[in-house]
């Protein structure tokens, strides 16, 4: 509904700072709206309240000791984060990585994909006005972490996954928990899904909102449930299999504007729930698979990359993470570029917001799903 | 691939001298000329051949040495399910003569943002860019952060950067005493160098000679068993 031609009273621009502590941003994101009454006319994201100088560390620390500071970065989905690390500078030595290693790998990094959509769940129905699904998200999600602590001893910062493997084995008890924990999670999310997904108030509030049309996609380079979102089969996993993802069956969701438009709210909501079975998928083909060995590779103790560049991408929870490292032959790496795919993402906010009511613009910024400590490293 | 597209490129836009270069380890890469940028990048998307479709990165390199700044664009294909880096060499200049180089925001919207960040960290200034400003430090802040000759400003608005008394003294501390008890201080890995002016001296010095000596005296057993068995040989 265009609210703006029924209006007949001219108003003026009224300044607001949404931000930077607002619930609705989902950490420290300020966006400076010009509204017209309830209608955004503008908006413009102020980055940098979170900026903690990741690439600037980086250079000063050996190659290792840039794993923690990558789980920083997103701090929801951190095992996703080291993954791509370990891989750039695995494919720079040329290491190979037991197979074991690997599958614990992919599990992790599937387990944390589940965790990090639950958490975008919860909080989306929160930015919407429904408080208890975030209670549901966070029952199950605390499984996951549990899990994680048991093998990492941390809960959100894992550094777990070294270059050339894992740091700690998994054991069978643990892998029959999670097998069992996989049924649960598949009925509950099932039942979350038709508390919320098909609870028509939801659809009415993301149902044709903050539409990403396929070319504004491509333009801005959005990646991950945000290019799926709009209808565009893209999946790295898919497209350019990495670790030992070409070995597992699983299926890319798209969006299909079910509830209304494509590329809409509801439709990158639902690419990230599906995605959760679709995780459940590959974890049960893990379980099947794994197999008795080592869970490190044969990696040197001084680590010196040899020189030379790398670009590496690998899919998160949010969209590609893309790593840039340059090398100069010795030990501290010469510059880590981080691809974040929250960072172009928020830069799609002043396309996405003019002509929206602000209740609307809060349902568009969650639907992007920011990590702001990925966005400002 | 790399050596179809500097082909192209140099058939598409006359002067921009794109040059591959091979790497043998990790990613190949094209240098091309600065100026010429815009052109080879909107060459790139609108090619039928490459469809250059998606802005992945723009970052930059600072080579003080060579006096450099390079900036990487790293283009990806969707469709054809392809990447590439694209290089440009800028000279690094001065505090008012910052690097400048054209603009892409005309051909991806996704530029945008990505150039602002690296205007901020590395003082690359982007000509016809719509929004120039800096984008993760604030808007006074001097200096550019990614260059390696950066030194962090003494103060920011009155405000002390790194007051001595928030800097955390017992750790780095702890690590000079473990080096000092420690049974075998070199397998002490404390992240932090215990060489700062304000830590007690002495403790740095004694740990710094425990070390050395055990080095020294772990160094002699093994040149003693080398030689051992050289002779029992």
């Amino acid at each position: 509904m265009d609210i703006s031609k029924q209006e007949k009273l001219h108003t003026d621009l009224l300044t607001l700072n949404m931000g930077p502590q607002h619930p609705a941003t989902h950490g420290v994101l300020r966006v400076e709206i010009k509204t017209d009454s309830e209608i955004i006319a503008e908006a413009t994201p102020h980055l940098g309240y979170l900026h903690r100088c990741k690439e600037k560390h980086s250079e000063f620390l050996d190659y290792r000791g840039v794993i923690p500071y990558t789980d920083r970065m997103d701090y929801l989905a951190a095992m996703n984060m080291e993954h791509g690390y370990c891989l750039a500078i695995e494919k720079m030595l040329g290491t190979e990585v037991p197979k074991r290693a690997e599958y614990i790998r992919v599990m992790m990094a599937e387990m944390q994909r589940i965790a990090s959509h639950l958490m975008f769940f919860g909080t989306y129905a929160i930015d919407l006005g429904a408080f208890s699904p975030f209670l549901y998200a966070f029952q199950d999600r605390e499984f996951i972490l549990r899990i994680f602590e048991e093998l990492s001893g941390a809960r959100l910062l894992y550094n777990y996954i070294w270059i050339g493997g894992v740091w700690n084995d998994i054991n069978d008890a643990q892998l029959k928990r999670i097998e069992d924990f996989l049924v649960e999670l598949e009925e509950n999310v099932k039942k979350y899904h038709n508390l919320v997904g098909e609870n028509s108030i939801f659809i009415g509030r993301t149902a044709n909102v903050g539409v990403v049309s396929k070319e504004m996609a491509y333009e801005y380079g959005a990646t991950g449930p945000m290019l799926r979102g709009s209808g565009i089969d893209w999946d790295l996993r898919k497209k350019r299999p990495y670790s030992i993802y070409e070995e597992f069956d699983f299926n890319t969701v798209v969006g299909e504007g079910i509830k209304g438009q494509v590329g809409d709210c509801w439709d990158r909501y639902h690419v990230r729930v599906m995605e959760i079975f679709e995780s459940i998928k590959i974890i049960r083909q893990c379980l099947e698979g794994i197999e008795e060995g080592p869970i490190m590779g044969k990696v040197p103790k001084v680590l010196k990359v040899p020189k030379g560049e790398i670009y590496m991408r690998t899919e998160c929870p949010r969209g590609e993470l893309g790593y840039h490292i340059v090398s100069d032959g010795t030990k501290n790496p010469y510059r880590v570029k981080v691809k974040s795919s929250c960072f172009t993402h928020v830069s799609m906010l002043p396309e996405m917001a003019p002509g929206q009511m602000i209740a609307d613009f809060v349902a568009s910024i969650g639907s992007i799903d920011i990590v702001l400590g990925e966005v400002d490293r | 691939m790399h050596n179809e597209v500097v082909e192209f490129l140099n058939a598409e836009v006359s002067g921009c001298n794109a040059v591959a270069n091979i790497a043998e380890v990790g990613d190949s890469s094209i240098t091309v000329d600065p100026t010429f940028i815009k052109q080879v990048c909107s060459a790139l998307k609108s090619s039928d051949k490459f469809k250059m479709n998606v802005l992945q990165v723009v970052s930059g390199v600072d080579y003080p040495e060579e006096n450099i700044i390079e900036v990487n664009y790293i283009v990806a294909s969707f469709i054809e399910n392809t990447e590439l880096i694209i290089k440009v060499r800028l000279p690094r200049g001065d505090e008012n003569n910052l690097p400048k180089v054209e603009s892409v925001c005309d051909v991806w919207k996704a530029a945008n943002f990505l150039e602002r960040e690296t205007y901020d960290m590395l003082g690359v200034v982007f000509e016809n860019h719509p929004d120039h400003r800096r984008i993760l430090c604030p808007d006074d802040w001097e200096g550019y952060p990614l260059r390696k000759d950066y030194v962090v400003q003494e103060k920011y608005m009155d405000m002390v950067v790194n007051p001595p008394e928030k800097i955390n003294k017992d750790d780095i501390e702890f690590f000079a005493k473990m080096r000092v008890e420690h049974e075998d201080p070199t397998q002490v890995s404390g992240s932090w160098v215990d060489d700062h002016a304000w830590i007690d001296q002495d403790l740095a010095n004694k740990a710094k000679d425990r070390v050395a000596q055990v080095k020294a005296a772990k160094k002699a057993k093994a040149d003693a068993a080398k030689a051992t068995e050289e002779k029992g040989e």
